[in-house]
């Protein structure tokens, strides 16, 4: 079986899990893909995903069991598209290559069509960040005197810089003289200059 | 610290006419500035020609007076000269507010800088990468930002390291909200200077 969204060999259960997809009707089959596409677009939200099976289950007089297993077939197919950036047409092909009816591929791959662009930045804002700057606190004020200079007037700038690291932050804390903060301005501008050199 | 200059300060001080040179004067005043320890004490016991004990004492008087003129930025000789009882030797006063005076400016850029604080941004570096792909999208062109900031701490804690280096990763947004951030610092700056 030639795919666009895997180069693995799937197991048998997978084609037979899209050819039982087709014993839905019209209504079952939408509103399977609804909460499908709900999860792929909040993809930490997994009890929910299984409660709406559950439910969906009840509801139709099957059980909840096979029902995720299914499911999880399906996943595999949005899932693949993303890390291989599928239009819809691939993404159809593909459906009608695993046996899914030529009505039912169609609707799935216009949903696909539509939440493309959600769950293309979805993708990319899971991509590994290292030290991701979260969040940044500052103050900055003046020092007026110390223990060795009675009268002093210099501006001092205090930055905290609050990192992610693994699942966990870590602060940072800087100081600043006034030259080096106008420098790192100017350094943030160029950076920033230079990123939009890519776009 | 500004420890008050005492008379017995003074009367130390006076050891000061038995040095060899005017420059050995100034290097005792110098050295005892940054700390007076025993080791200035004995090479200033031996080019004097005076005992350890009276040299201790001189280099701790010198200290004291240095940081008492630094303290409250004595800057005039009027003031640094007020400071000597009227029985003080006359050339030996003059020569030891001349050297105060033209060291001062420096000691005072000093201890500004050495004042405690968190630790000081030394060095910035950053690059702009393009991410093409990655585990959950195998093409993409993305920007993101790395940057690298250096800082010294001035007083390391028992063990610590001065130096530290943390590298963050931003992406496009959080530097525009960095740059925002900085350029309202830069807002608040300038009507602080403005005032």
């Amino acid at each position: 079986m030639q795919l666009h969204f895997t180069k693995d060999v799937l197991p048998d259960s997978v084609s037979t899990d899209f050819q039982n997809l087709n014993k839905f009707n019209e209504q079952q089959f939408h509103r399977l893909i609804e909460i499908l596409f709900q999860f792929l677009l909040e993809p930490k939200e997994t009890e929910r995903f299984m409660q709406h099976l559950t439910e969906f289950a009840g509801e139709h007089g099957m059980s909840a069991g096979p029902l995720r297993n299914l499911m999880k077939s399906v996943l595999l197919v949005p899932q693949g598209a993303l890390k291989k950036n599928l239009t819809a047409e691939q993404i159809k092909d593909d459906l009608l290559t695993l046996g899914l009816n030529e009505e039912k591929a169609a609707h799935f791959a216009q949903q696909w069509g539509e939440h493309y662009a959600a769950l293309s930045r979805l993708a990319v804002g899971q991509t590994l960040m290292v030290n991701q700057l979260v969040d940044m606190e500052w103050k900055f004020g003046v020092t007026v005197g110390t223990s060795e200079v009675q009268k002093v007037g210099n501006v001092f700038l205090q930055l905290k810089l609050v990192v992610r690291k693994g699942n966990s932050t870590e602060n940072v804390y800087m100081e600043l003289t006034l030259p080096q903060f106008y420098n790192f301005l100017h350094e943030m501008e160029r950076a920033k200059a230079s990123m939009e050199c890519f776009s | 610290m500004a420890a008050a200059v005492s008379g017995e300060d003074f009367t130390n001080l006076q050891l000061l006419l038995k040095a060899p040179s005017k420059d050995a004067v100034r290097d005792v005043c110098v050295q005892s500035h940054r700390a007076p320890s025993r080791r200035l004490a004995e090479t200033t016991a031996a080019a004097f020609s005076i005992p350890a004990a009276q040299a201790a004492q001189l280099v701790q008087s010198l200290h004291i007076l240095s940081h008492h003129v630094l303290f409250y930025n004595l800057s005039s000789p009027e003031q640094i000269l007020a400071l000597f009882p009227e029985s003080f030797h006359s050339s030996l006063k003059n020569l030891i507010t001349k050297i105060l005076l033209e060291n001062s400016p420096t000691w005072r850029t000093e201890a500004v800088s050495d004042q405690i604080s968190l630790p000081q941004l030394k060095e910035l570096d950053w690059r702009v990468d393009m991410v093409t792909g990655s585990d959950s999208v195998s093409r993409m062109s993305v920007p993101t930002c790395l940057v690298q900031l250096k800082m010294e701490d001035p007083c390391p804690s028992a063990g610590g390291e001065s130096v530290s280096t943390v590298t963050v990763e931003l992406s496009r947004e959080s530097l525009d909200t960095i740059l925002d951030g900085l350029g309202r610092i830069r807002d608040q700056l300038s009507v602080v200077a403005g005032k």
